[in-house]
């Protein structure tokens, strides 16, 4: 017992510390190669001055491969985090952060922009409005049954085949070099990442995976049945209304600067639960490291196992539903 | 706690229950009986707050229920329903502290104390060893104990239970029902229960109530309401009362 206590805690403190080893190793790969020295005196650069590399280098670290990582670093464990905390609260292990219709929503709002609005309304935008409108419409529409977790799901699904059919629409209607870059939108990428993306998305993402963090014990208590947990003193229908929309927060906003990116909310939740068990004091933490480490790694992959670049999202699905195929036969459940 | 019920009314599209006036004393247990159907369950959720009273009052030591809201009532009354229903599998300690919810801030964590009082709490049940076991690998009857002692660890005076008997063996329980007369003797507690064996209702109640159709039939003493006429009544069959040492049996009757 004792061992299995001690194992537990040692492959926490890995889960922990992964994602910022990742992040600093992910700097040195790319097209042009840093060493890990290299990247280390580019980093300490700006605050030592006697330190002397090439402009290049800082460049290349700073412009590009920075805000890279930090954006996959914030949306993987936004979208981890929303996936474990849902999860949670629809007492489903098969919840994804999608559910609620925020993806289609987000799609549409993408394509609108790139195929009528152009620059007057900027596709982050429109997918971040319009990804909180279509979540906004299901807790409509669900209204004083929101408490009746089926009748959210079903309207869940009802919106995401709305605002499909409004996407088919505007792609039926769109110039070939709009649809290029609506598809591009769809499979979800991190190459564009810039600075000023983190600055309008990043304090979204964290203030929403924040909250939700705070919340990570009452998670237990709400992935209880509704008699139970109203029985234990909790406000039910507000508490859900919190988790709800921290979950959409951190979702739209990490959606609107990178496209969809599908079944990290899924996976990665289940892989720590395999691992540290379902008490979500744990869970949910860990779901932001290792969420951060999956898709800082998956970005690795996708700029090095071939010389063109693969969309992130099309990469995690490919991956993704594999892993999870086979990590269900495995398990046999056992770890939820 | 001293509970009085006034004329609450209740009532689905196709089923209503009224209670005129009731009064279930501290320290006491108190069994609900009845045929399926009857609104056992539903008075025990009217009782306990999950269900909104819209007519009538239920004074708990003169104070409305309706009142209390929350975690406050939380404090009050603990819950215990019919099954866990957990798609998760906690250990037994992290599900047995869930009752110290109410206690708790929103974004607040359990304290050692509230660890401690949990421990306790299983302690209690003589399920003290099973903390760090996982709830898939309990049986039923352990899983009915586990889910008293998250009511024991929510400290409430007040305690309902659903069904807490159901598909259990005699052995199982015999077991929880000597816990809760255990329980309202030492603590103190207010229990109401709901039960369908009326023998093991009429040994470990101080007071049994009759309902049928969501009305009262029949509330007293075990020894001096259940008849066999009240029975036939509330049943819809004949059945004999036998009664030896005090105990009663039933037997199907001609």
């Amino acid at each position: 017992m004792r061992n299995r206590f001690v194992s537990t805690r040692v492959i926490t403190w890995v889960i922990i510390l992964l994602p910022f080893l990742l992040f600093f190793f992910s700097l040195g790969l790319g097209p042009y190669p840093l060493s890990p020295k290299d990247v280390f005196q580019t980093l300490l650069s700006p605050f030592i001055s006697s330190i002397n590399i090439p402009e290049a280098f800082s460049a290349i670290i700073f412009r590009i491969r920075f805000p890279r990582l930090c954006l996959a670093f914030l949306v993987g464990a936004a979208l981890s985090v929303s996936g474990a905390s849902l999860q949670a609260l629809f007492k489903n292990p098969l919840i994804n952060e999608y559910i609620l219709g925020l993806s289609s929503g987000a799609a549409f709002g993408a394509a609108l922009s790139l195929v009528f609005l152009g620059q007057t309304f900027p596709p982050q935008l429109a997918a971040f409005v319009l990804a909180v409108v279509a979540v906004g419409g299901v807790l409509l529409i669900a209204g004083q049954s929101e408490t009746h977790l089926i009748t959210l799901i079903l309207t869940g699904v009802i919106m995401t085949a709305f605002f499909s059919a409004l996407l088919a629409l505007v792609e039926f209607f769109a110039s070939p070099y709009a649809l290029q870059s609506l598809f591009f939108w769809l499979m979800g990428n991190l190459s564009l990442a810039t600075w000023k993306d983190i600055s309008l998305a990043g304090p979204l993402m964290g203030l929403g995976t924040i909250i939700l963090l705070l919340l990570r014990w009452r998670m237990n208590v709400l992935s209880m049945g509704d008699d139970q947990v109203k029985a234990l003193g909790i406000n039910l229908r507000r508490e859900k209304m919190i988790v709800i929309l921290a979950a959409t927060l951190a979702t739209a906003a990490a959606t609107s600067v990178v496209g969809i990116i599908g079944w990290v909310g899924l996976i990665v939740p289940h892989l720590v639960r395999m691992i540290v068990g379902p008490d979500n004091r744990l869970v949910i933490p860990l779901s932001a490291s290792a969420g951060a480490s999956f898709l800082i790694l998956a970005d690795d992959l996708t700029r090095s196992i071939a010389s063109f670049e693969i969309p992130i999202g099309i990469f995690t699905s490919l991956v993704g539903i594999p892993l999870f195929i086979i990590l269900l036969k495995k398990t046999q459940r056992v770890w939820l | 706690m001293k509970i009085k019920i006034r004329n609450l009314k209740f009532s689905y599209p196709n089923f209503s229950l009224e209670i005129p006036d009731l009064i279930l004393e501290e320290g006491q247990v108190t069994t609900i009986v009845g045929p399926n159907g009857a609104g056992k369950t539903t008075l025990l959720k009217c009782l306990s707050g999950l269900l909104t009273i819209p007519s009538g009052s239920v004074l708990i030591n003169g104070q409305d229920l309706n009142a209390i809201k929350g975690s406050r009532r939380a404090q009050l009354i603990g819950y215990v329903p019919q099954e866990m229903t957990s798609i998760f599998n906690y250990t037994v300690l992290d599900f047995v502290l869930m009752g110290r919810a109410a206690y708790l801030h929103l974004f607040s964590l359990p304290s050692e104390a509230d660890k401690q009082l949990a421990l306790e709490a299983l302690a209690y049940i003589g399920l003290r060893d099973y903390a760090q076991r996982h709830l898939f690998e309990l049986s039923s009857g352990e899983r009915r104990l586990v889910l008293i002692a998250r009511a024991l660890a929510q400290q409430a005076q007040i305690l309902y239970l659903d069904e807490p008997t159901t598909f259990l063996d005699p052995k199982n329980e015999i077991e929880i029902l000597e816990l809760i007369k255990k329980l309202s003797q030492e603590m103190k507690k207010t229990i109401v229960l709901t039960l369908h064996n009326l023998e093991m209702a009429a040994a470990y109640s101080n007071s049994l109530v009759f309902i049928k159709k969501g009305q009262v039939r029949a509330w007293g003493k075990p020894d001096e309401i259940m008849t066999e006429d009240l029975l036939e009544e509330i049943y819809g069959v004949k059945i004999k009362i036998i009664d030896w040492n005090g105990h009663k049996f039933l037997i199907k009757g001609k």
